[in-house]
């Protein structure tokens, strides 16, 4: 993109951050489209038209992937690469590496999002790749952790900042995950079979898929967080010791909670007990990336009222801290025993997905992309619209799943008198119709508040056109 | 999280700075915070005492919760908490409450269960389980059956017949249904479409009289067609030989008032070729006698399309 030359006298790789940057934004709308047809789609079959390549089944993982890896995956390489620059006083360790993960990530999401829909898949939630995706992922992977730690190494300041221990969290247990959950003995080129089996092999993935929300959705983007809420709010970070307290707690935690995702099926009951527990454990270690956040914004509010930008990041920590709280709740055994299967657990990830991921990384990029291009923002009240879109469009999806899946999971359990099950299957079906309906609309009017960060974004890096290699300069926060 | 509660407003940093203005406080973790994360750590050692929990060697920490549950054989056994145990006593909570029920049914005459308003609203939570794990796959979820697969068993048409006893027959030993092809050797092409169209006369169709004729020879001579459907071509449900006069067709595509050449075509096929799909399995297997029986009341009386004689 952005035909920028990159001088080597440029204090920072900035030309890294731009691409990846332009990608999460590209991404974040293709997914998001094809998550609100997949949602029309269940609401309305006929969508399906007959035709199989297009079915739930097959782009539910293109949706997963477009937005997890392809918008969540670049927004994460754009900002960690912005922030260990900044934060480390140095330029990256390597730019042709630095584009080697930029060139292969995407390559990575175009080839699962193509295995996804021509049926090439392990079945595996979030690990749908097969070994040849899997082996390049890994590279890919391996070369942003050198690229990371060799730029802390060699850095100017004598600390290393907290948003940089979360990323280097996020890198370490993401190759570790990927390696032991993808282990498999390959038969073809587009065909293996996992190296564990039956509940083994289910604990390994939900140890994995787990993890993934862990120190993928959670640990990276509190990074985000520890360097954009003060940037922006222009106030210290509330409490060092609460980071330092809550990150190691949050990281030993996190790792033992998977099982959770597997309660009342055929693992051994201690598993679901620990998992349980820890799951319960790890609420506070979340909880204290939310206070550190928000109370980082003591004698600044005021500042909410004036600056959009601000408003997404705080607003993100509330569904952070409200998903959070979830989670855990969702992850004792009676609870579990309700929610589980149901759409209870959609409403749950998207108020995470939807409500923090998303909105702390719209944040991010709005504070990012002025100082990328060297401008302003092409327009402070689109983002102000973009913000009330996002915020209606996250609260509609998931209440709309709340009222679904407790519903559902309430006929399932449904006896009668004589101890008969009440309603049949197809009867939950018809009775959640209109909620998906009212789930689609909310995705609808998320979508749409994306499509306006892009051309907002995109009027922005236009009317930057020519913008000069160098620094940019430092700017006022 | 009001403001200012708990930061003063000139809280010391750590005296580092990054990137410009990155500055951290050296605010003390909150307390409600920090007794928030003890009380979840109490939280989970009192689950841990109590429930199955760590790893031990090749066993693990039981808990001193216990279930008290009856095996199969009902014997009374007491273990330590576990996902299987909770699901046999739930398993055997629930068979004692329907017994009483179950004896009652067993013990009624057919006739009998559908005048005792309680047995019959038993009967009609009962069975639409029973129906939708084991029926419904087939008949569809209202008993409404699918066309070429499955019989409706909500009408008065049974091939088998519909009085309590053959419809207790039909599930508990499966039925198969089998009509010998007549192409080939022993009708000609001709002689198919001249009883193809004297069938289709039978249920009220208009057809051509010349051929209805020479139909009704072949039905009742050469095609022998009479021996298992009947003289009058109303079957007979002892061998399910499918009455021919109603408008109702289960394995041929004949459409009331359709094209009379589509209707002839569809009927030919069916006497070339014969029919050997009708498949329905045995249920002696799977269901107790007194689920059958169960289910027999629920397609005769609460599905409703049962018969008298």
């Amino acid at each position: 993109m952005a035909s920028v030359a990159i001088g080597s006298s440029e204090q920072y790789n900035y030309d890294i951050v731009r691409k990846f940057t332009i990608m999460a934004l590209i991404w974040g709308a293709v997914g998001m489209l094809i998550g609100v047809f997949i949602a029309s789609e269940l609401a309305w079959p006929f969508l399906n038209f007959d035709f199989p390549y297009i079915t739930f089944g097959r782009l539910r993982p293109v949706h997963t992937g477009a937005v997890i890896f392809g918008f969540g995956g670049s927004a994460l390489f754009a900002t960690s690469y912005y922030i260990v620059q900044r934060t480390c006083q140095t330029r990256l360790l390597s730019d042709g590496m630095a584009s080697f993960t930029f060139w292969g990530w995407q390559a990575i999401i175009v080839l699962a999002a193509l295995g996804d829909v021509l049926g090439y898949s392990q079945g595996r939630e979030y690990a749908e790749m097969e070994w040849p995706v899997d082996l390049l992922i890994a590279v890919v992977w391996v070369t942003y952790a050198i690229i990371y730690i060799g730029t802390i190494m060699k850095r100017k300041e004598s600390h290393i900042y907290v948003a940089n221990w979360f990323y280097l969290a996020f890198i370490l247990a993401v190759a570790l995950l990927h390696i032991f959950n993808n282990l498999a003995i390959p038969v073809s080129l587009t065909k293996s079979y996992p190296l564990f089996s039956g509940a083994q092999d289910a604990m390994v993935q939900w140890w994995y898929g787990h993890n993934a929300v862990g120190f993928f959705l959670t640990a990276a983007f509190l990074g985000m967080m520890y360097y954009f809420v003060p940037k922006q709010a222009g106030r210290p970070i509330y409490s060092y010791r609460l980071s330092i307290v809550h990150f190691w707690a949050l990281i030993f935690m996190y790792m033992w909670a998977g099982t959770h995702h597997l309660h009342w099926t055929a693992i051994p009951d201690w598993t679901s007990t620990l998992a349980a527990t820890f799951s319960i454990m790890l609420l506070m270690p979340s909880w204290g990336g939310m206070i550190n956040g928000i109370m980082t914004m003591s004698g600044a509010w005021d500042k909410l009222r004036t600056d959009p930008v601000l408003r997404f990041l705080i607003v993100s920590l509330s569904f952070y801290g409200m998903s959070t709280f979830e989670g855990p709740m969702m992850s004792l055994k009676d609870v579990n025993a309700l929610s589980h299967y149901t759409d209870w657990t959609i409403g749950h990830v998207h108020s995470g997905a939807l409500g923090w991921v998303a909105m702390i990384s719209f944040g991010a990029i709005y504070h990012m992309v002025p100082r990328l291009w060297d401008t302003k923002m092409y327009s402070l009240k689109l983002i102000n619209v973009h913000f009330w879109l996002a915020t209606i469009g996250t609260l509609l999806y998931i209440t709309a799943m709340w009222i679904s899946g407790i519903m559902q999971g309430l006929m399932w359990r449904a006896y009668d008198d004589f101890g008969n099950l009440q309603y049949s299957f197809a009867e939950t079906v018809a009775a959640m119709h209109p909620y998906y309906a009212m789930r689609a609309l909310g995705g609808l009017v998320f979508l749409s508040g994306m499509i306006l960060m892009l051309y907002n974004c995109f009027m922005t890096m236009s009317q930057a056109k020519g913008v000069a290699s160098g620094d940019m300069a430092p700017q006022a926060a | 999280m009001s403001q200012g509660n708990t930061q003063s407003h000139n809280a010391k940093t750590t005296g580092h700075v990054w990137d410009g203005d990155l500055e951290e406080c050296t605010n003390p973790l909150p307390n409600w915070w920090l007794w928030a994360f003890y009380f979840t750590i109490i939280f989970s050692i009192t689950y841990w005492v109590m429930y199955p929990a760590w790893p031990v060697g090749k066993g693990f920490t039981t808990g001193t919760t216990t279930i008290t549950y009856k095996n199969d054989k009902g014997v009374e056994k007491t273990t330590h908490w576990n996902t299987r145990a909770l699901l046999m006593k739930d398993l055997q909570d629930a068979r004692e409450k329907q017994k009483p029920y179950f004896d009652k049914v067993a013990a009624t005459p057919y006739e009998q269960i559908a005048k005792d308003p309680q047995l019959n609203n038993f009967v009609a939570s009962a069975g639409k389980v029973l129906f939708s794990d084991n029926c419904a796959a087939c008949h569809m979820s209202g008993g409404q059956g699918k066309f070429a697969f499955a019989p409706n068993l909500v009408d008065d048409d049974w091939i088998y017949g519909g009085t309590y006893d053959k419809i207790q027959a039909t599930i508990t030993g499966g039925r198969h249904g089998i009509m010998p092809a007549k192409g080939g050797a022993d009708l000609n092409d001709g002689e198919i479409e001249s009883l193809a169209n004297y069938v289709l006369s039978l249920s009220g169709n208009t057809m051509d009289a010349a051929k209805v004729q020479a139909g009704n020879d072949l039905f009742h001579g050469k095609g022998a067609c009479f021996s298992c459907h009947g003289a009058d071509g109303k079957g007979n449900q002892d061998i399910g030989a499918a009455n021919l006069t109603d408008k109702i067709w289960l394995w041929t595509d004949v459409k009331a008032g359709g094209p009379a050449d589509k209707n002839v075509a569809a009927v030919k096929a069916t006497i070339t070729s014969g029919l050997n799909k009708g498949v329905m399995p045995n249920w002696s297997d799977r269901l107790s006698a007194d689920q059958i029986k169960l289910l027999t009341v629920y397609v005769h009386d609460v599905l409703g399309g049962g018969s008298k004689k």
